[in-house]
């Protein structure tokens, strides 16, 4: 360091804004420099000779400058108060935890709004066989699904056609279930019996149940679901010898629609020849497809028997109902009904004899077995 | 709270205060009243428009609280204001100004309650301290119409320096003028001092 830099940082060199290696230099060069030792030790000297002395501020200076302060605050326009008191706000908002907090709240509240909303405004949301919804006033009637096709199945709407939701009974999955017997051994021998030559006949004349536009596409190409569109078409216009006929031919084909056109093949059956006819077809589906389909099949045998009065058969069907959850209690009533019949019958006619024993009662006993009577209507 | 306070900087408590918290304005008051009031003082000269100055120093820090960037120094901002404000009460009295101004001045260092700039600035030995509190009121008088005796542009350098004890640098900021002129102020400032205290410079060679 040579004098003239000296000079220049002397005055940092006096107040200590100097940094430690320049520091040093100064006072090596102040070492063997007399005149900058001088300059140097004179400014020291006359920097503590010359301390100002520090005057305390008047009292009640700091108490007046807040006065002030707090009287200028309430003449603040009302912008910079709000200002100030969202600046306030955001510096509390900015802290880690309220934003955490904040974070969290908006994480559970979305979730529960989610959650809320989403189902729709129902309470509860009935559903096809399918998982679709479903229109409170309709009743459906469900396509079963291709075998191991995960599209859905299509609707349609009917208010007559299905025979699985008699009483109001809550549906049952019957995807699994209408797999299971989608191949049989050996189709049933009344199934077997419809000729090959029909159901190829049968297929060209599907063209006029065809308000179901799917089906006029797709029947040229025997698609089994379009075959069984048809046959549900024919079933809902009332053309039930032809939908038992196509109904049958799914049957006999086997597949995925194979179940439910057994059914309601027989369904058909019973609406064409009456519950005489149709009962024996509903046990042999009942034995043959098991599951969901069987028990909707039994339900409508013990149906026909009853109504056809051959209430032991009835009380069998019933009897195997009791085992399926779904129709366990309906099964049950049915059951009860059944036995007070019989109670009923059995009564009538003890009364019977004992009439035919006294011919004083002979009139009164009369009109008896009417009551004891079936009804005659199957369809 | 008033520990976490006295640890926070003067900008974090401007900040504060910007937030609109109270405490952080009595904190600055009670940190800085002082040095303003004594700059004020020595640039003006007279303790009541002193005492008037520093309030106003302080509420146009109130008024203008929105304006303070958190980056910029506290320090540097609040002698601008007093320097400014200064100025235009020097133009005020100037028209005013006589000898007799300076009489106040002297009384107010006469004031027992003073306390050496030195204690401030230097680290001297209790030996040292109980010494120079037994300098007499000459020399007292000495320093400071050695002081109030400099070019104004040099009295304010000395004053932001010696009683703010701000750097070169933030002086330079305050008073619009370079460093190297701040030094250069400065500079001539001290060899006037030196000058006008020579009589005493024996006495403090006798401190050491």
């Amino acid at each position: 360091m040579d004098c003239e830099k000296f000079d220049r940082i002397v005055l940092d060199l006096l107040y200590d804004e100097l940094d430690e290696l320049t520091t040093a230099a100064a006072k090596r060069h102040m070492e063997h420099c007399a005149r900058c030792r001088a300059i140097g030790s004179g400014l020291r000297a006359t920097r503590e000779v010359g301390a100002l002395p520090l005057v305390e501020p008047p009292e009640g200076l700091e108490l007046r400058i807040l006065q002030a302060e707090e009287q200028a605050a309430q003449l603040l326009p009302i912008n910079k108060r709000l200002g100030r008191g969202l600046s306030l706000l955001a510096g509390y908002a900015m802290r880690p935890q309220v934003s955490m907090a904040a974070v969290l709240m908006l994480v559970i509240g979305s979730s529960l709004f989610f959650l809320r909303t989403q189902p729709g405004d129902r309470e509860h949301v009935l559903v096809t066989e399918r998982g679709v919804p479903e229109n409170d006033n309709e009743i459906v009637t469900v396509r079963p699904k291709k075998a191991d096709a995960p599209e859905p199945s299509r609707i349609a709407a009917h208010a007559t056609a299905s025979p699985l939701r008699e009483d109001g009974a809550p549906r049952r999955d019957r995807a699994a279930e209408a797999k299971a017997p989608a191949a049989p051994a050996a189709p049933p021998q009344a199934y077997a019996a419809a000729p090959a030559a029909e159901a190829a006949r049968g297929a060209t004349s599907l063209g006029a149940a065809a308000d179901d536009k799917d089906v006029e596409g797709s029947e040229a190409n025997a698609d089994p679901d379009a075959t069984y569109d048809a046959a549900m078409a024919a079933y809902r216009d009332g053309r039930y010898s032809e939908a038992q006929r196509r109904f049958d031919e799914i049957a006999n084909q086997g597949g995925a629609h194979a179940a439910n056109a057994a059914l309601y093949g027989a369904q058909a059956l019973r609406r064409v020849s009456g519950c005489p006819t149709a009962a024996p077809r509903f046990e042999e589906v009942r034995a043959r497809y098991g599951g969901s389909v069987g028990s909707d099949a039994a339900w409508q045998a013990a149906d026909c028997y009853r109504s056809l009065g051959e209430l032991s058969r009835a009380r069998q069907n019933y009897e195997l109902l009791a085992a399926d959850p779904s129709y366990k209690a309906r099964a049950k009533e049915a059951i009860a009904e059944l036995d007070q019949r019989v109670a009923d019958q059995e009564l009538a006619a003890r009364r019977a004899s004992a009439a035919a024993a006294s011919p004083a009662a002979a009139p009164a006993a009369k009109g008896k077995p009417a009551a004891a009577k079936p009804a005659t209507s199957s369809k | 709270m008033a520990a976490v306070q006295g640890d926070a900087t003067d900008e974090m408590l401007m900040v504060r205060y910007q937030r609109g918290e109270r405490k952080a304005f009595v904190e600055l008051v009670r940190r800085h009243n002082r040095s303003i009031y004594n700059f004020v003082l020595r640039q003006l000269r007279v303790p009541s428009v002193a005492e008037d100055v520093t309030q106003d120093v302080f509420m146009r820090l109130v008024q203008n609280a929105a304006e303070f960037k958190h980056e910029a120094r506290f320090l540097t901002w609040l002698y601008t204001i007093a320097r400014n404000l200064c100025i235009d009460q020097l133009r005020k009295l100037s028209h005013r100004r006589h000898a007799s101004l300076d009489q106040p001045a002297r009384d107010s260092a006469d004031h027992t309650g003073t306390q050496l700039l030195g204690d401030t600035i230097s680290d001297p030995g209790p030996h040292a301290s109980a010494e120079r509190n037994a300098l007499s009121s000459e020399v007292r008088s000495s320093i400071v119409k050695a002081v109030d005796s400099l070019p104004d542009d040099q009295r304010e350098v000395f004053l932001l320096r010696e009683v703010a004890s701000l750097p070169f640098r933030d002086i330079a900021e305050i008073t619009g003028v370079s460093e190297n002129t701040v030094k250069s102020r400065m500079r001539y400032a001290l060899d006037r001092l030196k000058d006008a205290l020579s009589d005493f410079e024996e006495y403090a060679r006798a401190l050491r």
